[in-house]
C-alpha cells in the first residue's frame, strides 16, 4: 500500500525507523499492510511464529505473558521487532487490543529480502534495532548486578507485615 | 476479552483497592505450578495423534488445590492459567479449605469416540498423576467432561496410588460420587436469589427470572426457581429460546426438552432468539450459558435489577461499568456459580470419610456456605462501598492472603 507523506514523517520518527529519509521509509513501508483489530483479539500469541512487525497506529496494546501484563503500548509503539531479526523464532510474549485499533504490519519475510540485496533502508532499520536491544540488555544486566534477586531478608519481612497489616485494617 | 483475562483484571482491580504492594500481588497472580504435556494416542483407525494438555495449579495456601478439566479446541495455556486463578479466588470466597487449579486438553470432543476420548484421559492421567492427588490436586468435571470422565480419572490414578476415589469429583453416584453435585450449581443460584431478593425487600414467588442457557445449569436453575414461585419468563438454549411474560409452564417446558432436546418450538410461549433473552423484561437475569455474552452495549439494555452470573465470566468488565453507573446488582460468578465447587468438596469430604450422605444433608450444608458467603461479601460491599463483585474478590483476596502470611513465604 503506499502510506502517505505525512504518517511517513511521523514514523521516521520512531527510534527503530530514525535516520531514513522519507523516500526510503516509503520503500521500507511499501509492502505494509494496515489492519484494524477488534478490541479483546490478540495481535499474536506467545509460542506463535514470528513473522511480522507491527506498528501501531492508533488504540492501545497489552502486552502480557502468562497473563501477567507486562507493558501497555499505544500510539506509534512498535511490537514483534524481534522478529525482524530472528525470523521464525516464536513470540516470546501475548499482544492484546485493549481497545479497537489500527496496525501497519510489515512481514518480516520482506525485511530479511530487503536486508539480503544490502538495501539501505533495511540496514538503517537494523542497525537502530541494534541499539535498541542493547540499551535493553544494559537495563537488564544493571537490574541482575543491583538486584531485586538480592533484596535484603528484612525487606521480605516487611514487605509482608505491610501486606499483613492491610489484611488486618480489611478485617475479614 | 476473554473469561480468564477478565479474572486477572477483577483480581487487579480490587489488589489496587486493598492497595496490595505490587510484589504482592505478583506472588498472588503467579501460579504455583503450571505442567503442559503432550499427550499421544492411537486413533480408533490406527493413526497416532498428539494433543496438547494442561495442568496449572495457581495457589495451594488454603489447602489442596481444586479445579475443573475440559476438553476444547481452544483450550491454551494462557486461559488454562487464568481460571485456574479463577478457582483460587472461588473456593477462597466460599471459605472451603481448597486452593485453585484448572487443567484441559486442547481437542475437539465431537470428533473423537468414546474409546478415543476413554484412552485420552487415561494417557493424560499417565502423565500427570504424580502432581494430582487428595491432598494435592482435585480435578472435576468441566466443559465437554462428564462424571464418566471422572471415573476413568479415578481408575487410572488409583493403578498408580491405590484405591483413592477422592482424586477427583463429579464422579457417578454409583462410584463415590455425592447426592445432589449434578444440580449443585443450581442450588446455589437458588439460595443466592433468595438472599439477595430478601436485601431488596422482594420474595421469590412472583419474581420474574430470565435464563439464558439450558444446560446443567440453566434447565435446574428454571426447576428450582419454579419452585419457590418463581416465574420464568424466558429461556434459551444454542438453538433458540422461548418467551412468556405470564411465565412458562415449567413443567410442560421440561417435557418438550424431553423429547426435542431443545427449548425451541415450546409452544407455551412466543419464540425468541437465544440473545434476546439477555434483555427481555425481568426482574432476575441469569446467564448461564458461557462467557462473554453481556458487553457493554447489551449492558444498557438489561432490563433485570439483577444478574446472577450461572456462567463463568458472562459480563465483560466494561458491562460491569454499566450496570454500576445503572445502578443493576450484579452476584458476581466467584460467588454465584460456586455451588458447583462446594458440593464436589463434600464429595471429597465424603469420600476421604468413606461416609455418604444423604441429599438432605448436601443441600442443607451448601445453603450454610452459600448464605454465610453471601452475607460477608455484602457486608464488604456495604461498608467499603464497593460493588459485589469487587467485594467478593476482596474476601478472596484477603482470606488467601492471610493463609499465605501465616504460612510465611
Amino acid at each position: 500500500m503506499s502510506i502517505p507523506a505525512s504518517l511517513l514523517k511521523k514514523l521516521v520518527q520512531i527510534p527503530i525507523f530514525q535516520g531514513l529519509t522519507v523516500p526510503e521509509a516509503a520503500e521500507f513501508f511499501e509492502v505494509a499492510l494496515e489492519q484494524t483489530i477488534e478490541k479483546g483479539r490478540t495481535v499474536f500469541r506467545e509460542g506463535d511464529e514470528g513473522d511480522a512487525l507491527y506498528v501501531i497506529l492508533s488504540g492501545e496494546v497489552s502486552i502480557t505473558k502468562k497473563s501477567v501484563e507486562l507493558a501497555t503500548l499505544s500510539t506509534h509503539a512498535v511490537v514483534g521487532e524481534m522478529s525482524l531479526v530472528s525470523p521464525g523464532d516464536t513470540r516470546s510474549a501475548t499482544a492484546l487490543a485493549k481497545t479497537d485499533i489500527a496496525v501497519l504490519k510489515i512481514p518480516s519475510k520482506r525485511v530479511q529480502k530487503l536486508i539480503k540485496g544490502d538495501h539501505l533502508a533495511s540496514l538503517k532499520v537494523v542497525a537502530n534495532l541494534a541499539q535498541v536491544m542493547a540499551q535493553r540488555l544494559g537495563a537488564i544486566n544493571d537490574r541482575l548486578v543491583s538486584g531485586d534477586s538480592k533484596k535484603k531478608p528484612e525487606a521480605k519481612k516487611e514487605e509482608l507485615a505491610e501486606f499483613a497489616g492491610i489484611l488486618n485494617r480489611w478485617s475479614f | 476479552m476473554t473469561s480468564a483475562e477478565a479474572a486477572t483484571w477483577y483480581f487487579k482491580k480490587a489488589a489496587r483497592i486493598m492497595d496490595v504492594g505490587e510484589r504482592i500481588e505478583t506472588l498472588l497472580a503467579t501460579p504455583l505450578r503450571s505442567v503442559s504435556v503432550q499427550v499421544s494416542i492411537e486413533l480408533d483407525n490406527g493413526e497416532i495423534r498428539t494433543f496438547k494438555g494442561y495442568r496449572v495449579q495457581h495457589d495451594n495456601a488454603r489447602g489442596p488445590m481444586k479445579g475443573g478439566l475440559r476438553f476444547h479446541p481452544d483450550v491454551n495455556e494462557d486461559e488454562v492459567l487464568g481460571l485456574s486463578s479463577l478457582m483460587t479466588w472461588k473456593t477462597a470466597v466460599v471459605n472451603l479449605p481448597f486452593g485453585g487449579s484448572k487443567g484441559g486438553i486442547q481437542c475437539n470432543p465431537a470428533e473423537l469416540s468414546v474409546k478415543e476420548l476413554e484412552r485420552l484421559t487415561r494417557k493424560f492421567v499417565d502423565q500427570i498423576h504424580d502432581v494430582i492427588g487428595p491432598t494435592r490436586d482435585i480435578p472435576g468435571p468441566d466443559m465437554n467432561t462428564n462424571p464418566q470422565v471422572m471415573a476413568w480419572i479415578m481408575d487410572q490414578y488409583s493403578r498408580y496410588h491405590g484405591h483413592s476415589p477422592a482424586v477427583v469429583t463429579g464422579k457417578p453416584i454409583d462410584l463415590y460420587g455425592s447426592r445432589g453435585r449434578e444440580a449443585a450449581t443450581a442450588r446455589g443460584l437458588q439460595f443466592i436469589a433468595r438472599e439477595i431478593l430478601r436485601d431488596v425487600g422482594q420474595q421469590v414467588p412472583g419474581t420474574r427470572f430470565a435464563i439464558q442457557g439450558f444446560g446443567n445449569v440453566g434447565s435446574h436453575a428454571a426447576r428450582l426457581f419454579h419452585e419457590d414461585g418463581g416465574k420464568i419468563v424466558a429461556v434459551s438454549d444454542v438453538h433458540g429460546g422461548v418467551q412468556n411474560p405470564k411465565g412458562l409452564d415449567v413443567p410442560a417446558l421440561f417435557d418438550h426438552v424431553k423429547k426435542n432436546g431443545t427449548v425451541r418450538g415450546f409452544t407455551g410461549g412466543t419464540p425468541c432468539r437465544n440473545e434476546d433473552v439477555l434483555v427481555t423484561d425481568c426482574d432476575v437475569l441469569v446467564p448461564a450459558a458461557i462467557g462473554g455474552v453481556i458487553d457493554k452495549r447489551v449492558a444498557a439494555e438489561v432490563r433485570a435489577r439483577i444478574v446472577l452470573e450461572g456462567a463463568n465470566g458472562p459480563c465483560t468488565p466494561d458491562a460491569d461499568e454499566v450496570f454500576e453507573q445503572r445502578g443493576v446488582l450484579v452476584v458476581p460468578d466467584i460467588l454465584a456459580n460456586a455451588g458447583g465447587v462446594t458440593v464436589s468438596y463434600f464429595e471429597w469430604v465424603q469420600n476421604m470419610q468413606h461416609v455418604t450422605w444423604e441429599e438432605d444433608r448436601v443441600n442443607a450444608e451448601l445453603q450454610r456456605v452459600m448464605k454465610e458467603a453471601y452475607e460477608k461479601v455484602g457486608q464488604i460491599s456495604r461498608t467499603r462501598k464497593l460493588p459485589l463483585r469487587t467485594s467478593a474478590y476482596v474476601l478472596a483476596i484477603g482470606r488467601v492472603g492471610k493463609a499465605t502470611v501465616l504460612r510465611g513465604i
